[in-house]
């Protein structure tokens, strides 16, 4: 999609870098001292059983989870730090619910330009017409003036990715983003974001879509009780797995 | 005589003699000013309270105030109307002479206020949590999302409730005679004590109000089904 605002960093470098995470529910351990970077054009997939910490994982990347320890730079800047201004960070990361999270109350427009409008200042023209341009791309100009209630599952996720676009983002979180959906109406919000990826957009998905992480993702790491336990470029982690846990979990899905 | 002379006759002494009928239409009067202001002071006081309330459970700040708001929920709810209209008739304006309609006015206010408070704060913790976590994601503050995100869907909620309170409300003005402000039931009183007969009067005070509920409950219903279209 669409990519004005100027690069902040150069391509491969790291936007986000994660350092020694921890992240404690009522003493039970979730994300153990997790440690990785996220270069700019990444299309990362996070993969791992039930419980392992993955969803947690992707929130605290953008505080909707409190990290219990460790660090999380973007662009540098230590969003962990109680004095960083952590709302104009997420600005700068669009995130997609598994459970869509359109607000029922406003239209399809309105969801799409109610945060440019009031937290990057945008006329309503600019706004409107950016969302209009991205909402032709995803099949679903006609739906403007229709309220989220009036649209299938499959078109309320479209919608939700495009709203987080709006924003201009530097890296888009996709929770899950496919789980909430009937089998049928999964294709169609995986090709949107397989175009996202094409576009060089940096992303990090959880998800159980084996077949999207083995096509599109630069970049697979499986999580489970808290740790990456394997890292790696897609082919190979698909092939030839290495640690025993993962192959007994590609087996269960697989 | 018969029924019907009978009466016509009890009619005319509780009625129309005297002009006892303006016991009535005044006391009407009042009814309605205490009972549409105290609503008002109520909306604007439960609505505070709430967003303390509903603050303090999502983000831990605002402690004092929460606590503060905790003892005011649980004395005003905690104790009978008409004691806490007595107290600040007799207590707490026990020594400036307030005008009675006002007394009334506040103490049915800050009563309200706790019963509303409650209605928006559940009206809030009603909405899913996944609403919030989407408003904060895209770099709304928590003020920022609870203004533009929460609230209106929360009213929604609220609406029909809130009006039920105010149905309520106006019955509960009724003992407003214990400081001797001459509202509607206070007005039936007078008459009654006059006339020495009590069933003219005070039926009619009951179908006044009767009259006035089922209004509002029309009302409240139209409301309902209003807000009912075009969600989901």
């Amino acid at each position: 999609m669409a990519q004005d605002n100027m690069a902040v960093s150069a391509p491969g470098e790291a936007l986000i870098r994660v350092e020694h995470l921890e992240k404690h529910f009522d003493g039970q351990i979730v994300l153990k001292d997790l440690s990785t970077e996220i270069h700019k054009g990444d299309v990362v997939c996070v993969i791992g059983p039930s419980g392992s910490g993955k969803s947690t994982f992707l929130r605290c990347l953008n505080r909707l989870e409190e990290p219990t320890g460790g660090h999380i730079y973007m662009d540098g800047i230590d969003i962990c730090d109680p004095h960083t201004n952590i709302d104009h960070h997420r600005q700068k990361m669009g995130m997609v619910f598994q459970q869509f999270n359109l607000f029922p109350q406003m239209t399809i427009m309105k969801n799409l330009t109610l945060a440019p409008m009031k937290l990057q200042k945008r006329s309503k023209e600019e706004a409107e017409a950016y969302a209009e341009e991205l909402l032709k791309r995803v099949g679903l100009a006609d739906r403007r003036d229709s309220y989220p209630g009036e649209l299938s599952g499959g078109q309320q996720q479209r919608i939700a990715i495009v709203r987080a676009l709006c924003m201009r983002p530097e890296v888009m979180l996709f929770d899950e983003p496919t789980s909430a959906l009937d089998p049928e109406m999964v294709g169609e919000v995986l090709n949107v974001m397989k175009d996202l990826a094409a576009e060089k957009m940096t992303m990090v998905v959880v998800t159980h879509e084996m077949g999207f992480a083995r096509e599109v993702a630069s970049r697979v790491m499986f999580l489970e009780g808290g740790e990456f336990i394997e890292d790696g470029e897609p082919t190979e982690f698909f092939a030839h797995p290495k640690s025993e846990r993962l192959k007994s979990f590609l087996g269960k899905v697989l | 005589m018969n029924w019907w002379e009978q009466f016509q006759a009890d009619f005319y002494l509780n009625f129309v003699k005297d002009d006892r009928w303006l016991y009535l239409t005044r006391g009407l009067k009042v009814t309605l000013v205490v009972t549409v202001c105290s609503a008002l002071m109520g909306i604007i006081l439960g609505f505070l309270v709430a967003i303390v309330r509903s603050t303090c459970e999502n983000t831990g700040r605002l402690k004092i105030l929460n606590a503060v708001c905790k003892l005011y929920l649980t004395i005003i709810r905690g104790t009978p109307v008409v004691v806490q209209l007595l107290i600040i008739y007799f207590i707490i304006f026990g020594s400036v002479r307030v005008d009675k309609t006002l007394t009334a006015i506040i103490a049915f206010g800050i009563n309200s206020g706790a019963y509303q408070a409650e209605i928006f704060r559940s009206g809030i913790q009603s909405i899913p949590r996944g609403q919030f976590e989407a408003g904060r994601s895209l770099g709304f503050t928590y003020g920022q999302t609870m203004l533009h995100i929460i609230m209106p869907q929360a009213f929604r909620v609220c609406v029909p409730t809130l009006c039920n309170e105010f149905i309520t409300l106006l019955k509960e003005t009724s003992v407003a005679g214990y400081i001797a402000l001459e509202d509607l039931t206070k007005g039936g009183d007078i008459i009654r004590s006059r006339t020495y007969s009590a069933f003219m009067p005070l039926i009619a005070v009951a179908l006044i109000y009767l009259i006035m509920v089922m209004i509002l409950t029309r009302l409240v219903s139209l409301l309902e089904r209003r807000l009912a279209r075009g969600t989901r």
